[in-house]
């Protein structure tokens, strides 16, 4: 008899929180598509709240935030915040009603990536950032919100094909 | 009321926003070389050879986006030009166009300035519309007409590109012989039915020039005692009523004679050529001759101008 090795969600879920630094370090960030670059621990935040429901999201988004703002050199605690509340919101959202299809998945990291931007985005102004609130919303927000959506869906499906996910309409949001 | 997974949950997630509110003020209340800022400072340190060897190993990819993407902006660009290149050939046509009509149109005025037509002299510039379809009769139609002062009879020069031994392609054309309101027919002096009365300018010698087969000039009834060399210039003598004098009409070209002609034959070139005659100019002297009625042609729907190429 053998038992398969089984490896401690958290253990999993700090190795994927690695390898988003890595790649997002060497990769992504060097691959502008409309003027900005994919946010991967925005994504992975919010794909994790998705699978695991709201303490897991939060956590992770906390960590996955923390990860950014020194990865970035921002202000260490502000996309902690930013992420930790997504994870929560999209937790809690994947709790209640769960993820009927993998556009539900594209259309909440849309959101997500929006709302995330856009409170970025405000701070930025209220910390005295020079530059028009709206001219940011339309070559910012706007722009990473669909990009980060467009990368949600591909990385959603081969997390989904890794058996890291559950497929859309499954048994439920979470990662076996 | 710690094993509630719901308390444990709110409580969780509180001490999160807690804790980043917490590392928010406390980054921006440390100086510089505090913790947080040695954090971001550390971790910079460790990712930078991971970027470093990263962006070497990317390097060639980037370099084949980049060629992809300049070839794709190169063929895209080389669309936009050739676009453009086509706009600006058509352009330079016209333009190369325009230029050639404002020489012509030059010509033309520096001709009317020469001192060959009657004090008081009118002139009409106007464009050649049309041509006649067959060599049995020569003439234009022009764009103006009586509305413009044009009547029969009236003499016509015209200004084209000076040809080998021609003075300056300034020259008699014809004369008016149909006029409707806002056109007006030319009968060339190439027409088999023309008739000018010219003399050699140089030994005064009188004649008529006239077109005894399609394409040639000849300047009938000339003595053939008088002198008469090539390349002498034929002009207009003013008789005839039509034309005035000193009209230049063409060069001597050979100077022929006959036993059995008491006329040398003198064949000539006009001065303009009648193929690429494209404006001319009408001549409204003062003493303009009066017209015999019963000789008014006016034109007919058939007469009307039919534009050529």
């Amino acid at each position: 008899m053998t038992s398969a090795l089984r490896i401690p969600d958290g253990v999993r879920l700090g190795g994927m929180l690695l390898v988003a630094v890595a790649v997002q370090a060497v990769v992504t960030s060097r691959v502008l598509v409309l003027g900005v670059s994919a946010d991967l621990f925005l994504v992975l935040a919010v794909l994790v709240a998705l699978g695991r429901g709201s303490t897991k999201g939060a956590l992770f988004g906390f960590g996955a935030g923390l990860l950014a703002d020194i990865i970035y050199l921002e202000p260490v605690g502000l996309r902690t915040f930013i992420y930790l509340m997504l994870g929560y919101g999209v937790g809690r959202y994947s709790e209640i009603l769960g993820v009927a299809s993998a556009w539900t998945v594209v259309l909440l990291t849309a959101v997500s990536a929006f709302s995330a931007e856009l409170v970025y985005g405000l701070f930025q102004v209220l910390a005295g950032q020079p530059g028009s609130f709206w001219a940011m919303l339309q070559q910012q927000v706007l722009p990473a919100a669909l990009l980060d959506a467009l990368v949600a869906a591909p990385l959603y499906l081969g997390l989904v094909r890794l058996g890291m996910l559950d497929p859309p309409g499954g048994a439920g949001p979470s990662f076996k | 009321m710690l094993r509630d997974p719901d308390v444990r949950r709110r409580l969780l997630f509180g001490a999160l926003i807690v804790t980043s509110l917490v590392l928010l003020t406390a980054f921006f209340r440390e100086p510089a070389t505090g913790a947080l800022h040695g954090l971001q400072r550390g971790t910079l340190g460790y990712l930078t050879p991971l970027q470093s060897t990263a962006t070497r190993a990317i390097e060639p990819f980037q370099e084949g986006y980049r060629w992809a993407d300049d070839l794709l902006e190169a063929h895209s660009r080389n669309e936009d030009l050739q676009s453009e290149l086509e706009g600006l050939r058509g352009r330079v046509v016209q333009l190369e166009e325009a230029d050639q009509e404002n020489q012509r149109l030059k010509e033309l005025l520096d001709f009317r300035e020469a001192p060959i037509f009657p004090a008081g002299s009118e002139f009409v510039v106007a464009r050649v519309i049309g041509r006649s379809p067959t060599r049995w009769q020569e003439w234009v139609h022009i764009d103006k007409g009586s509305a413009d002062g044009l009547k029969l009879n009236q003499p016509v020069v015209g200004a084209t590109n000076a040809t080998g031994d021609s003075l300056s392609g300034k020259g008699l054309v014809g004369k008016v012989v149909g006029v409707s309101d806002h056109a007006a027919q030319i009968q060339l002096i190439t027409d088999p039915e023309s008739s000018v009365a010219a003399l050699i300018q140089q030994s005064r010698a009188r004649g008529i020039v006239v077109v005894p087969e399609a394409g040639r000039l000849v300047m009938d009834y000339v003595e053939r005692d008088q002198r008469v060399e090539a390349k002498q210039i034929v002009e207009t003598s003013g008789f005839g009523e039509v034309y005035p004098k000193g009209i230049p009409v063409g060069v001597v070209q050979t100077v022929g004679e006959e036993d059995v002609n008491v006329y040398k034959q003198i064949e000539i070139r006009p001065f303009v050529d009648f193929g690429v005659l494209e404006e001319v100019m009408v001549v409204i002297s003062p003493a303009v001759p009066k017209a015999d009625e019963s000789q008014m042609k006016t034109l007919t729907p058939a007469d009307e101008p039919v534009a050529t190429p």
